[in-house]
């Protein structure tokens, strides 16, 4: 099974040096995580800006606290717990959702359609859900949280992180099928020209 | 049968092969379920800046500002430590206890550790039983000391954090013999320091 892009394995002697406050010790963590943290930060947050900052205070959080981490558990997994926990927390001050609602998308014009069905991929569509949809499919598929963690970082039920997960893979699947239909539908048209 | 190990052979590397081809069908059954979507592979993202510096400057601010609270704290045991061995002044006037002029001064040499199989003992453990030796001396004689002057205290005090600092040290190598020896070092400093605060006292209540 594919594991998450945080699994990078750190050497003992670079963690027992950032515990000591190394700072040589910390940059190297900082190089080896960015690119996982910044990332998830970015899948949850979706705002660019907002992951940098994100990813920034995670970071001093997690050098801060290094002391704490016990060793019991591999150090990415600590540091994505850190990551992710400050994502959720930046993700509930944020306004009410704007994300592009699937009702939204059909109700556009023929233009609209074609242009968005061009750009469509994954990614976009990731993007065509709500915050907390996109937090969950991600963490659940990609991170490999199970339901209780899930309902746990954000304070609800099981069936919540179960709801949302099904709801966003649904969603998720619409919107690539429109887009597939639409690509077809372009390339059948083409053809008889 | 002259081929039958080699068939052998043949079969447990076929049995292996097919199982490694169920074992990966089966983790990839698995990862259809759990990402049947396959999110995961989308490319990362990088950030498009450095933010090391930010970072660093925030974790050096903070470290600064830990090392305020620290020497913030020190100095308030200590005045603690003053206060403290002040009102025992003010409590115990008369209050000089029993043995403290007679207590032989505290040596190194008087701890002399023996295996219990007869054998010579490892140095490690003998730096192990004379600093437990000197620590249980050290709290007799701390229960015997009256108070002491300021510069005593700050003494007693800093000596006291490096013990503990060297405990620390301790629990993460236990077998190091520097640290042992760093320990006894201390241990001998503060009952030295105990030792002197004793004579003072007697020669104090000899002048009355």
């Amino acid at each position: 099974m594919s594991q998450s892009p945080f699994a990078i394995e750190l050497d003992e002697m670079t963690l027992a040096r950032a515990r000591r406050g190394d700072m040589g010790a910390c940059e190297q963590i900082y190089r080896k995580f960015q690119q996982p943290a910044y990332s998830v930060a970015l899948r949850i947050c979706r705002c660019p800006e907002l992951s940098r900052d994100v990813t920034q205070e995670a970071f001093i959080t997690a050098f801060g606290k290094i002391r704490q981490f016990r060793g019991d558990a591999p150090f990415w997994g600590w540091l994505r717990r850190v990551v992710v926990n400050h994502s959720i927390s930046a993700l509930r001050k944020l306004p009410r959702d704007d994300a592009v609602e699937l009702q939204e998308f059909h109700a556009h014009s023929d233009g609209d359609h074609e242009r968005i069905g061009l750009s469509m991929d994954l990614e976009s569509a990731l993007s065509t859900l709500n915050r907390e949809d996109r937090a969950v499919v991600w963490l659940h598929d990609v991170e490999g949280y199970n339901h209780r963690e899930i309902a746990g970082l954000f304070g609800k039920t099981e069936s919540f992180s179960k709801t949302r997960l099904s709801r966003a893979r649904a969603k998720l699947r619409a919107v690539l099928e429109c887009r597939t239909n639409r690509t077809n539908f372009s390339k059948m048209e083409s053809a008889t020209r | 049968m002259p081929h039958e190990p080699d068939q052998f052979q043949q079969d447990g590397v076929g049995n292996a092969l097919k199982n490694d081809v169920k074992m990966t069908a089966k983790v990839h059954i698995m990862q259809q379920e759990r990402d049947p979507l396959n999110l995961a592979g989308l490319p990362p993202v990088s950030s498009p800046a450095d933010d090391w510096p930010v970072i660093e400057a925030a974790l050096r601010k903070h470290n600064s500002r830990k090392r305020i609270v620290v020497l913030a704290g020190s100095t308030l045991a200590i005045a603690a430590t003053v206060i403290l061995a002040v009102g025992v002044f003010v409590y115990r006037p008369y209050g000089i206890p029993a043995g403290t002029a007679g207590s032989p001064p505290l040596q190194a040499t008087q701890v002399t550790p023996v295996s219990s199989d007869g054998l010579p003992p490892n140095p490690l453990d003998s730096f192990i039983a004379l600093s437990q030796k000197l620590e249980s001396n050290l709290r007799k004689i701390r229960s015997q000391a009256g108070v002491m002057p300021t510069s005593s205290v700050i003494y007693q005090v800093e000596l006291e954090d490096l013990v503990v600092q060297v405990d620390e040290e301790l629990s993460m190598r236990p077998d190091s013999m520097n640290l042992w020896s760093q320990r006894i070092n201390l241990m001998l400093d503060l009952s030295q320091l105990y030792q002197n605060e004793l004579r003072r006292e007697y020669h104090e209540m000899a002048s009355l």
